[in-house]
């Protein structure tokens, strides 16, 4: 028998905890192109509208190779120079269960503010 | 600001790269970069961003970080490391192991914790020399594997240097192994496990490892021939190294062989461990009162202080010497509106 070391579904939101430091600059770039294929600076200039975080290239690049290297991402023919990358089925399972860990944190957090905190 | 200023700046910013690197994201990461110039022309982070991620992606293609962009070249690459460290490791700990084997053979120690401590590192060399051995037959068989395919011309080069450095090293070893003060004899040659002979082959190859650098005075006393193979043989053991480890890098090894390698680092590691315990209970063996020929001197510190370098470049590359296996997932991408959306 072949066993796959990441099979589909639970172990694909545990490879974007394999991605260590980049891992939240790794959720904002698939985030980011859950809305379609992206290029470098495109991808840096809507994580910042929505995010209010602007990635430097170093870093963003970084992530990049990392979630291709991870089979999250795929690059697309290359446009004036500009490289777009798009998400891949095991990219859109990741951040899906990653992103849903993240709802559930934040929904236990805000249920707790809202038992017992009064904020203005 | 010009255009062709910000394509010099790029240009600059790039370099932290390594070459494979630029060859892949070089070409993109440069059109981004001349975006982000026209957006905001000077900052400090960018720049020391741009260089801490180049430098990662220096040490991921030296097998010294996670995370490169070819998990099997990287797995190479890390065991090029580490048969790196360990052959600095060697040569290192062959220069302190054959002065304190030769100097037994000539003195009975003081104290019982040195002979104990020379056990030690014989032992520990002797599993690095046989480490080096067995590493050496797969990677040797593949190269000639792959010229026999037709396909080593990229492996010539390294082949060659590796063979001719060797020869070097073995043919001036044995020139001078007995050519040099305290190293011919075998007045007391049961007081060690080491055979004279071996100690002296040792003892000549490392020859250059020594403090009389410090005293040019005392070196413009020794025979030009002795000078000239004292200045030649890091050099040829630096090509050695240089040369097995661009065939390691080069060659194609199977998955199998990659993972004997692996054992074989393990073993290599395991002989590290030994030669450093060895050392630590000679630095504590050797106090004051010591016979000359068994203190330790500065040149044995700094020789110390090499071999835990050497140490832990090993340890880092052993973490990153096998390949990171890639995710599969299931999902595909929301269809016309009618289509249920199928996120796994």
């Amino acid at each position: 028998m072949t066993r796959s070391p990441h099979p589909a579904g639970a172990d694909a939101a545990g490879a974007l905890e394999t991605l260590g430091r980049s891992s939240g600059p790794a959720s904002l770039i698939l985030s980011s192109l859950a809305d379609g294929p992206k290029h470098g600076y495109a991808l840096t200039k809507d994580i910042e509208s929505f995010a209010g975080v602007r990635l430097a290239p170093g870093t963003l690049y970084e992530a990049l190779s990392r979630l291709e290297a991870q089979g999250m991402i795929e690059a697309l023919e290359s446009r004036d120079r500009r490289r777009p990358y798009q998400l891949t089925a095991t990219g859109a399972a990741a951040l899906s269960t990653y992103l849903q860990a993240q709802r559930k944190v934040a929904d236990v957090g805000l249920d707790r503010l809202a038992v017992n905190w009064t904020l203005a | 600001m010009t255009a062709a200023s910000d394509r010099a700046r790029v240009g600059r910013l790039l370099a932290w790269y390594p070459p494979g690197w630029r060859a892949r994201y070089g070409e993109e990461f440069a059109e981004l970069l001349l975006d982000e110039l026209g957006e905001r022309p000077w900052t400090w982070r960018r720049t020391a961003d741009v260089a801490a991620c180049g430098l990662r992606a220096r040490l991921a293609g030296a097998g010294l970080a996670g995370h490169p962009i070819d998990p099997a070249a990287a797995a190479r690459a890390a065991l090029a490391t580490i048969a790196c460290s360990a052959a600095a490791f060697g040569l290192t700990g062959a220069a302190m192991w054959s002065q304190l084997a030769i100097g037994l053979q000539w003195s009975v120690p003081r104290a019982s914790g040195l002979t104990q401590a020379l056990d030690l590192m014989t032992a520990a060399m002797a599993i690095l020399v046989t480490a080096a051995v067995l590493a050496a037959v797969p990677l040797a068989w593949s190269a000639v594997a792959t010229a026999v395919r037709g396909q080593g011309r990229p492996l010539l080069r390294p082949a060659l240097l590796t063979g001719a450095s060797a020869l070097f090293l073995i043919v001036g070893g044995r020139h001078f192994q007995n050519g040099w003060p305290g190293t011919g004899g075998h007045l007391l040659a049961h007081q060690g496990l080491v055979p004279g002979g071996v100690a002296a082959f040792f003892w000549a190859t490392t020859m250059w490892v020594t403090s009389y650098w410090a005293h040019p005075a005392m070196l413009a006393a020794f025979p030009a021939a002795r000078l000239a193979w004292m200045a030649l043989s890091p050099a040829a053991a630096m090509a050695l190294v240089t040369g097995a480890a661009t065939l390691m890098r080069r060659a194609e090894i199977s998955p199998r062989a990659l993972r004997y390698e692996r054992l074989v680092a393990n073993l290599a590691g395991a002989g590290m461990a030994v030669f450093a315990a060895g050392a630590l209970c000679w630095l504590l063996s050797a106090g004051p009162g010591t016979r000359t020929l068994f203190r330790a001197g500065a040149i044995d510190r700094a020789g110390l202080a090499v071999l835990a370098l050497a140490g832990l470049a090993s340890l880092a590359a052993a973490r990153h010497a096998r390949p990171r296996p890639t995710p599969s997932g299931s999902a595909t991408p929301a269809g016309p509106a009618s289509a249920p959306k199928a996120v796994a």
